[in-house]
């Protein structure tokens, strides 16, 4: 089935650990409708695991009384997914760096940053946007775009090495397409 | 909502293998961590991971493994991983954690290279 262009779904979960899988779950069935290949479907599926896992711990405190919003939005030619917190934490990290595994490992570094790295490293964009909405002019919004491209002209879903630069257009397959 | 980790342990003459069934995520810091730290003290050198493929992985559960990794640094143990999907292999590999586990496909794999470099 194809699915209509210009399709949301939005969902409201509880802030707490664990919810993560229910949008996990639901972005894999809107991607498969979109007819992305199976492996760019589990690294949407992990990105957005790891972008509510930070809005629950960080951007709610883990009070389960509060709510993530998480809205996928379709069109031909991307996957759009916005996630809202109540920003509890605080402005969002700006930046994102390589987490120093070794540093870790060695004790020198504290563990962190992991989770922001390996969406930056699984879809095309990502990142903190400004909230437009005048009427929630408090919280978080964390933005992933996923874009269809056809699989002769987008790279191989490889992705095996650590890549912090924007990687617009790439990594995305389109075995079908949509109209 | 998550589902709770099964942790069991085998043992073989080269290695021993903690099994894990379930989702990897803060949830299972204190079972993984449990099952590492007995086998380490009754001697463990050699460990294998051995993950269920399609069970559930988050950066929360690879820093539990990247723990492990630092304990068994300190006491000279040799960690395996099998058993992960090609994502989470990725994923392993995007994190650096290859650099201190190697990954295997299966435990029966992971063995056989044990056994050839005995």
């Amino acid at each position: 089935m194809r699915p209509p262009s210009n399709r949301v779904v939005e969902l409201k979960i509880p802030s707490e650990l664990g919810y993560e899988k229910i949008a996990r779950e639901a972005v894999a069935t809107v991607a498969r409708r979109l007819n992305f290949g199976e492996e760019k479907i589990e690294d949407i599926k992990t990105a957005i695991s790891e972008a509510c896992t930070n809005a629950i711990r960080y951007g709610s405190g883990g009070d389960s009384r509060m709510k993530v919003v998480v809205v996928l939005s379709a069109d031909d030619d991307k996957l759009d997914i916005l996630i809202k917190d109540p920003g509890i934490s605080g402005a969002p990290p700006s930046d994102v760096n390589i987490p120093d595994i070794r540093g870790m490992i060695e004790e020198k570094k504290r563990w962190g940053g992991m989770g922001l790295f390996i969406i930056r490293n699984l879809v095309d964009e990502a990142g903190f946007v400004k909230n437009e909405d005048d009427n929630e002019d408090e919280g978080n919004q964390f933005r992933m775009v996923i874009y269809r491209i056809p699989a002769d002209e987008g790279p191989a879903d490889e992705g095996s090495e650590p890549d912090t630069s924007d990687k617009s257009g790439s990594g995305a397959e389109n075995k079908g397409g949509i109209t | 909502m998550s589902d709770e980790i099964q942790v069991s342990v085998r043992s073989f003459d080269v290695a021993t293998v903690i099994d894990l069934v379930g989702d990897v995520t803060t949830f299972a810091e204190e079972a993984i961590n449990q099952a590492y730290q007995s086998i380490s003290s009754d001697g463990a050198t050699n460990i294998i991971f051995n993950f269920r493929e399609n069970d559930y992985i988050n950066s929360a559960g690879i820093a539990i493994l990247i723990g492990i990794v630092t304990e068994a640094r300190k006491r000279d143990q040799k960690l395996l991983m099998t058993g992960l999907s090609a994502h989470f292999q990725k994923i392993f590999r995007m994190v650096g954690l290859t650099q201190y586990a190697d990954l295997h496909p299966s435990v029966d794999d992971a063995l056989k290279a044990l056994n050839s470099t005995k």
